[in-house]
């Protein structure tokens, strides 16, 4: 079923929606995303809070069901298989998450939580689990002393290469990045992004980057989609989406982030959004940005816009949006 | 109109007193905008906590001046300080929720902060605290006044917290990572509104973050702190572009936004040293790619050109990259 060129995730109208307490009424967290990712691609996810970025990563590593929609994982349904055969599956698909501490069980030492993974999955003999949790920990940049050591002495920095090495153990193929550099100081925030693109490179991963940070979504990403209230507003590639966003979120989101850069050499306009993300329990009818977009017309409200394909591989939905 | 003066500050621990920052001094004058910038455990945030007298006094000692008007904070008594607090000195900080209190409303919490330094009546101080939200961008306020905080979202408590210190008129605000929680475009709004309000009402601003964008966008003067010191102390827009000490540069080059796409980011080796292990000397050199002997000698704040200062005993020899290489 997978081929050369089969991608390694295929998403088709995913939908993922939360009952509340209140019968009938459901929050909308993911709302119809479709998307495919490619070997050894970066596809980055950007967003502000409420948006299904998350919710998406969750559902693509199989923590999640979802409502409606379908996902293939290498041409393969996992929602068509049993919890033994899932189990054997998932090894290949792969998170990392945004806390690194709370990913870490702090009276457990680092190699065993390194060596976990490979417990769950089995197959190795302790020695070998212990060798192959070795190897990814030198793989990141951990000394084989530390590995006895425990979480809280480590920094936060090297408790993320700690996670990073715990998702290694099971050769991935696909690792979803979720906010992984958010809770680490600048000065190493670098180092941790350029390990992402090292183990890439030598491992053909590849990854989905989820993340609210612009900067960080721009240099990893190869392509980038642009979540709104649990939608994709744009999809393409990162450059073109740099140098020229389609969408006006996309315009307002890039216009609002802080650029290190003296007063004389910041030359893009604000658009400032008013007012804030409307609730997923009941979104705007047409258009779910329409509420803040300071082009909305009567038509955005009567009609959802289509996904269109302004320009080769750039995707938005906005009825006025020009190429 | 404040001047911090060889300001350190040590936590109790069980073997004495750890110093946690070591004679920090600047100053700022009426209206200015200064960002205090550095990573985690630098000591930015115990600096705006001890200039507010809200460290623990039993489990702290700060030594030094913090001259606000001339007078000295630091040898204030806590009635004294109350009287300081929140009247001359307006405060905000990170997370608006753990700020504010959930059981009372937003109008009764502003309202409270208002009366404890002006003696009026509960209707005159409705009035005014209607207004202290209408000035913050708070759409219907007066119906908002008597909401509970977890009726607003992220965005609006950080209004709430903005008018509840801004309502006393204070001539400085200090502001610890104010948009950090926030969304990108709920951060726009809240450093817009704050700019706004600084130069409308004068107010002066001690800005708290990590975050160099923001602050290239709202201060107007940076310092640069490290491992408890203050390291660089400049315009902004002179220390974005031409760094002098090599922790700022190292800062700005670990900036995603100003590499090239996918190019490897250069990042600042090691970390930061414990409150309890740290060296002689230069407390940045065993990260430093420019260090070199005499970088273990003592290193002091000196001024090398007119409103700037490094701590950097080689900074006359550097030439260091800024936010444009």
């Amino acid at each position: 079923m997978s081929g050369p060129t089969t991608p390694v995730l295929q998403v088709r109208d995913l939908k993922i929606h939360f009952a509340t307490r209140e019968q009938g009424v459901t929050v909308k967290a993911v709302d119809g995303v479709s998307f495919d990712v490619q070997a050894g691609e970066t596809f980055g996810v950007i967003g502000e809070s409420g948006s299904g970025k998350t919710t998406i990563g969750r559902a693509l590593v199989s923590l999640l069901k979802p409502t409606a929609g379908t996902m293939l994982h290498d041409g393969q349904n996992l929602a068509a298989l049993s919890a033994n055969q899932l189990r054997e599956a998932r090894r290949a698909y792969q998170i990392v998450f945004q806390d690194p501490s709370a990913a870490l069980n702090p009276r457990q030492t680092i190699l065993d939580s390194v060596c976990e993974p490979l417990e769950i999955q089995g197959g190795l003999s302790r020695i070998e689990r212990e060798a192959r949790a070795i190897e990814a920990l030198g793989r990141v940049g951990i000394a084989s002393e530390y590995a006895r050591r425990y979480p809280h002495m480590l920094s936060g920095g090297q408790k993320q290469r700690v996670n990073i090495a715990r998702v290694l153990t099971l050769r991935p193929r696909l690792i979803v990045c979720d906010e992984v550099v958010a809770a680490l100081d600048v000065s190493i925030r670098g180092d941790v992004l350029n390990l992402f693109a090292e183990l890439q490179r030598d491992f053909g991963l590849t990854y989905v980057f989820i993340t609210h940070d612009l900067s960080v979504v721009a240099h990893v990403s190869d392509r980038v989609a642009v979540t709104y209230l649990g939608r994709f507003v744009e999809l393409g590639p990162t450059e073109a989406i740099n140098e020229a966003p389609l969408h006006p979120y996309t315009q307002a989101l890039m216009s609002a982030e802080p650029v290190a850069l003296p007063s004389h050499l910041r030359t893009t306009q604000r658009i400032v959004l008013e007012g804030e993300i409307p609730s997923p329990i009941d979104p705007p009818s047409g258009c779910r940005f329409r509420t803040r977009c300071r082009h909305a017309q009567a038509e955005c409200a009567s009609r959802e816009p289509e996904w269109r394909e302004l320009r080769p591989g750039h995707f938005v939905a906005c009825h006025f949006a020009k190429s | 109109m404040l001047e911090v003066r060889g300001l350190s500050i040590a936590f109790a621990s069980p073997t004495g007193f750890t110093p946690v920052t070591r004679e920090v001094s600047f100053s700022i004058a009426p209206g200015e905008r200064l960002g205090v910038v550095g990573e985690s455990g630098c000591g930015k945030s115990v600096t705006g906590l001890s200039i507010l007298g809200l460290l623990p006094r039993r489990h702290s000692r700060v030594t030094g001046e913090i001259l606000f008007d001339g007078e000295d904070l630091n040898r204030m008594s806590p009635d004294q300080m109350r009287a300081v607090r929140g009247r001359k000195i307006g405060m905000i900080f990170q997370e608006p929720m753990t700020a504010l209190d959930p059981v009372f409303t937003i109008g009764e919490q502003i309202g409270e902060a208002y009366r404890q330094h002006f003696p009026v009546s509960r209707a005159q101080a409705r009035e005014r605290v209607i207004e202290a939200l209408a000035r913050v961008g708070i759409p219907l306020p007066a119906r908002r006044h008597d909401e509970y905080p977890h009726q607003l979202s992220g965005g609006m408590r950080q209004r709430v917290m903005i008018a509840m210190a801004l309502i006393c008129e204070p001539r400085l605000l200090i502001a610890d990572e104010p948009t950090t929680a926030l969304d990108v475009t709920v951060q726009a709004q809240i450093t817009d509104l704050l700019l706004e309000l600084s130069s409308t009402q004068g107010t002066a601003l001690m800005f708290i973050t990590h975050d160099l964008g923001v602050v290239a966008e709202v201060c107007t003067r940076m310092v640069t702190m490290y491992a408890g010191e203050v390291v660089e102390d400049a315009p902004t827009d002179e220390a974005l572009l031409r760094p002098r000490h090599p922790y700022t540069s190292g800062l700005l080059r670990s900036l995603p936004r100003l590499a090239p796409r996918k190019a490897v980011l250069p990042s600042i080796p090691g970390r930061v040293p414990l409150p309890t292990e740290m060296p002689a000397g230069c407390r940045f050199r065993e990260r430093c790619p420019h260090a070199a002997p005499g970088c273990e000698g003592e290193q002091v704040l000196a001024g090398i050109a007119p409103q700037r200062s490094v701590r950097c005993s080689r900074a006359a020899a550097l030439e260091l990259p800024g936010a444009v290489a």
